[in-house]
């Protein structure tokens, strides 16, 4: 879509010159390339988010698409007012304040450890990678073996004073566990993203650095650390965005009952809207709260835009 | 001298140290799921001796479930995802990287406002496009929506932003074209990103459940997810019969890590040309 308003507008209509110009400048190089994702994302993704959207402002009968009807603003006032959205909000809150800033940091210094020794990286790396790579059900399983009372963990951390008790069945505890499984299991994909980022940084500045007498720490702190600045930027963002969406672990925590459970505690906002979708089965409801979910992060976007410097943004 | 050398030993150690203690951490579940999936079911949660270990529930899986077929299948959909996604997604970033065109943060700004929308939430407008091509309990429902993907679009930008500024122009000068200096000098500079790639199109795909149950129900186009929790359906309820499968199900992604980390290694960017 994109593709055809801007080329007929680079170009100074009609004249050789600037057909010429169009043809020198990095733009037909730059469509090709784009061509086979910008197809595949309009039709893959595009077309059913425009028809989330769409839905947002429709009643729809129970799983029959043909059965639609007007509904205006009714699906997003009925949210506003829902006090079980509001609260999914805050968990969902909550959960991505507990989990980004701990996986982020944890990723980032074992990577910079990793990337600080000589042998064995590939065996560390692929250790560190085991439980992405490893089904949910059964990490979340055996972490629900650990945290049950008496468990491993839950006695152990009921030394430092945390009441030893079934974590994920404790209305104060289960979303501590959640944000607990989630990281285990997502700080080795930003450990591999970090480490991959800390390979492009040339060898010389760290030989540079040595020579200058920077030891380690100044060398994480003045080398390592502005090195990985595109790829911090990747992992906050898309770290962010994917604890927002976090639903695997939270639908094994379940457990075949109430999502969410217990009594709602890790009832985040995807667990909401497939609740809705295919619990309710109110599609037009699951679809307002979808794009008022997307209307947030679009405003927390544009605001962390405002203080983030020019050089730093996306 | 003696001194210098003794503390730098001693700070290598503690490095080690860390690094082996967080992996034993890392993989303890794996490893623990290996054993279990060894236990005879009377044993689950106890320890045994090395010699009352039974491959019993591996032999219960594969006479119960066309596994053969299962793997077949989950095989060929990630190798075709993989190298699909790397190529559409590196030609994609390449652009959004080096090139200067109409509309390029527009573009840009698209691929990060769908990475925003949860699945769950376009499921059922998906499964109706999946529906209206005929593609439901086919190959093709779980290839081509999945080609392309925002994230490594996102990830791949980053790399290729990496490459020294002048790339091009220093290319131009020697009389390569724009796709020559893509595919000679980028792709070959950013291997360690083009692995990233692949490793995570690879464990997405292999491991990815909502998809395939939303669009299969023909038990002979099964990926292995969808196979093996249909055997829990059927009365598969034994614990170590389970950890049978999740070891199935892991063990060939760990060994494609294994494969792609080995391109995650230092670019030629960073002896060759300044960054």
């Amino acid at each position: 879509m994109t593709a055809t308003t801007s080329k007929a507008d680079s170009p100074q209509r009609g004249t050789r010159r600037g057909l010429r110009r169009f043809l020198a400048s990095d733009n037909p190089a730059a469509w090709l390339m784009l061509a086979p994702a910008l197809v595949l994302l309009a039709w893959w993704y595009a077309v059913p988010i425009v028809e989330s959207v769409v839905l947002s402002f429709q009643h729809v009968a129970e799983f029959n698409f043909a059965q639609r009807s007007f509904a205006g603003l009714q699906n997003y006032q009925q949210l506003i007012s829902d006090p079980a959205f509001r609260k999914s909000l805050e968990i969902t809150g909550a959960f991505v304040l507990g989990v980004v800033p701990a996986q982020t940091v944890l990723a980032l210094l074992i990577a910079a450890l990793l990337h600080s020794i000589s042998r064995a990286q590939g065996a560390f790396r692929t250790a560190y990678f085991v439980p992405y790579m490893t089904s949910t059900i059964a990490i979340t399983t055996i972490f629900m073996q650990l945290f049950v009372k008496g468990g491993v963990a839950a006695t152990a951390l009921s030394v430092v004073g945390v009441p030893n008790q079934t974590w994920y069945a404790s209305t104060h505890l289960a979303l501590a566990f959640l944000v607990i499984v989630y990281v285990y299991m997502f700080v080795g994909l930003y450990i591999v993203i970090f480490s991959g980022g800390m390979e492009t940084i040339p060898k010389d500045l760290y030989e540079a650095a040595s020579i200058d007498g920077a030891g380690p720490f100044r060398q994480f702190w003045s080398v390592t650390l502005p090195g990985v600045r595109p790829f911090m930027a990747f992992v906050l963002v898309t770290g962010i965005i994917q604890a927002v969406q976090v639903f695997d672990q939270a639908y094994v925590i379940a457990g075949g009952t109430v999502l969410g459970s217990p009594a709602g505690a890790t009832s985040t906002i995807v667990i909401f809207i497939y609740e809705q979708a295919f619990r309710l089965l109110d599609i037009g409801y699951a679809s307002a709260a979808t794009v008022f979910l997307l209307a947030c992060m679009i405003v927390l976007g544009l605001l962390s835009r405002r203080f983030t410097p020019r050089g730093d943004r996306l | 001298m003696t001194a210098y050398r003794a503390r730098r030993r001693a700070v290598r150690g503690v490095q080690y140290g860390i690094l082996s203690m967080f992996g034993l951490i890392m993989a303890a579940p794996l490893i623990f799921v290996i054993y279990a999936s060894l236990l005879a079911p009377s044993d689950y949660f106890r320890i045994v001796a090395p010699d009352q270990l039974t491959l019993q529930n591996y032999s219960y899986v594969f006479g119960h479930a066309p596994i053969g077929r299962w793997y077949l299948n989950t095989a060929f959909v990630t190798a075709s995802v993989v190298v699909g996604a790397v190529i559409v997604n590196t030609l994609a970033s390449w652009a959004l990287a080096r090139f200067r065109f109409t509309g390029k943060q527009t573009v840009f700004l698209s691929v990060i406002l769908i990475l925003l929308v949860p699945i769950q939430a376009y499921l059922i407008p998906l499964y109706l496009q999946i529906v209206n091509l005929s593609w439901l309990n086919t190959y093709w429902s779980l290839i081509v929506p999945f080609l392309v993907n925002p994230l490594l679009i996102f990830l791949m930008r980053q790399y290729f932003g990496r490459l020294p500024k002048d790339l091009e122009e220093a290319a131009a000068i020697d009389g390569a074209n724009r796709l020559k200096v893509f595919w000679r000098i980028g792709v070959p500079l950013t291997m360690t990103g083009i692995a990233t790639q692949a490793i995570l199109a690879g464990t997405w795909t292999w491991n990815s459940f909502l998809v395939p149950v939303t669009f299969i129900n023909n038990p002979s186009m099964f990926v292995l997810t969808l196979g093996l929790d249909s055997l829990q359906a059927q009365n598969y309820t034994l614990p170590t019969v389970q950890m049978a499968g999740v070891v199935l199900l892991t063990l060939p992604i760990v060994v494609m890590f294994l494969i792609f980390q080995r391109f995650i290694v230092p670019s030629m960017a960073s002896s060759g040309i300044k960054g």
